[in-house]
């Protein structure tokens, strides 16, 4: 328990070192801001490796096997109903609980002077996520290429990029980048390799990754695509 | 930092750990009673496990909002003041770099790959090709905030491409890919690198920060996807040059 504390407290401290570093650096040469903001700077920066510290092992301990476990778990019963159903919960939940998705559909609200409700963006982008993820385990099940789609899912965006109301397009990208939170990410990769692990001849690597990011393509499409609509 | 600013913090962080914690504790408990049944013994180590994972979050967060956000946008403001605007591409490189570098969800990201593939993609290849990418756009993203030059003439140049490599690249590097775009915008990047955005923006002035601030974050989104497919290029092309 303690070797793997030093492990990871090591790790931790490489991990913010050189960022830690450079600021430092620039507040020497070219930031010069006040002492009472640097020492503030120094002062949480302990906090931050700490945090990280107990991130990483909480992580290894309990996220991760939690995932591994429900992910093994979810082919047993053998309905791929089942599977996309959770799949969507899964993506669903967690987008609607990521404080970011609501400052982001706070800001919807004021750009549209009201005209579309806040509440309304938050199930719209928790529903884009949700398909996404359920689409994408499937995918692992059926073993369909993930390159079409992706392939797919990005000319869409693309295309997208260009029919919806301009206001709404960089709203849609960054409604894409919020939906990923930390605690999420783990258990989403686990319960992706949980289930490629009890699937014959495949291969975790290839079939473990690509949720994550397919989740956040389908906050993309669903806000842009509500734009459309809303206009 | 003021001590009711600092309470404020408290609260808000502390509600925010709640949030992410709370959908995944209803989960697993639905599920364990439903279909995994495990031995207490696991049941122990994955809600030990979960609370360190929130404590360690709680820190985390904290330390970010006390250190990172605020000197962020103090470190933004010092460079969007600068009269020469192309400093702000090898600025943007090397914040871009360090700060991908320490952030926790693309280190387990990394990890995970790792162990996944059996240390065919070891972390040690992972881990800087995706702060390259992030580097590389973090510096495009400051110097268009600097020069004004709209987003979407980034952001579909960048799609564009990422889906030319896409169909030239192999599933495993496409999927590690979209990933890497997940986790890169983590919340070192959410407030440190956005701070920065800020910052830059407002030196400026006569700007909007929050679109223009925003806008970095989905280059940020965007890069790692690019940086890892076309690292899975080059490790194929190295492969087929062996094998001739």
């Amino acid at each position: 328990m303690i070797s793997e504390l030093k492990q990871r407290l090591s790790e931790a401290s490489r991990a913010v070192a050189p960022l830690f570093g450079l600021v430092c650096l620039l507040q020497f040469t070219l930031v010069h801001a006040p002492a009472a903001l640097f020492l503030q700077f120094i002062a949480g920066t302990p906090l931050v490796i700490g945090g990280m510290m107990l991130l990483f092992m909480g992580v290894e301990i309990g996220i991760l096997p939690m995932g591994r476990f429900i992910g093994a778990a979810l082919p047993r019963r053998g309905s791929i109903t089942l599977i996309m159903a959770v799949a969507f919960a899964v993506g669903f939940a967690v987008t609607v609980a990521e404080p970011d998705v609501l400052i982001l559909a706070g800001q919807v609200e004021r750009m549209s002077q009201g005209a579309i409700n806040g509440t309304i963006v938050l199930y719209v982008v928790a529903l884009g996520v949700g398909t996404c993820v359920a689409l994408a385990m499937a995918r692992i099940v059926y073993g369909t290429s993930l390159r079409l789609l992706l392939g797919t899912a990005f000319a869409a965006v693309l295309v997208l990029s260009f029919f919806a109301p301009s206001a709404f397009v960089p709203l849609a990208y960054d409604a894409g980048s919020v939906t990923t939170g930390i605690l999420t990410a783990p258990v989403v990769i686990a319960l992706a390799i949980g289930l490629s692990s009890v699937l014959a001849g495949r291969s975790a690597a290839a079939d473990g990754f690509g949720l994550l990011g397919f989740a956040s393509i389908g906050a993309i499409i669903a806000v842009m695509i509500m734009g459309m609509v809303m206009q | 930092m003021d001590v009711a600013l600092l309470i404020d913090e408290l609260k808000a962080t502390f509600w925010s750990v709640l949030t992410a914690l709370v959908p995944l504790a209803v989960f697993f408990a639905a599920f364990q009673i439903f279909l995994l049944k495990l031995p207490r013994g696991d049941v122990r180590s994955i809600v030990i496990g979960s609370a360190l994972a929130a404590a360690g979050l709680f820190l985390f967060l904290m330390g970010v909002a006390i250190a990172f956000l605020p000197f962020g946008r103090a470190v933004g403001a010092a460079l969007g003041a600068l009269e020469q605007k192309w400093l702000l591409l090898p600025a943007g490189l090397l914040l871009g770099y360090v700060t991908t570098w320490g952030e926790p969800a693309v280190r387990i990201l990394a990890d995970q790959v790792d162990e996944a593939s059996n240390g065919a993609l070891p972390r040690r290849l992972v881990l800087p090709t995706i702060c390259i990418g992030v580097a590389i756009y973090t510096g495009l993203g400051l110097l268009r905030i600097g020069y004004e030059i709209p987003l979407l003439y980034l952001l579909v140049p960048g799609y564009v491409l990422a889906l030319v490599i896409l169909w030239l690249s192999d599933t495993t590097f496409a999927a590690v890919a979209v990933d890497a775009g997940g986790v890169a915008t983590g919340p070192l990047a959410n407030t440190f690198l956005l701070a920065l955005a800020f910052g830059v923006s407002g030196a400026i002035g006569n700007q909007d920060p929050v679109l223009h601030g925003f806008g970095l974050v989905a280059l940020i989104a965007l890069a790692p996807i690019i940086s890892v497919m076309t690292l899975g290029l080059l490790v194929r092309r190295k492969e087929a040059r062996k094998e001739q």
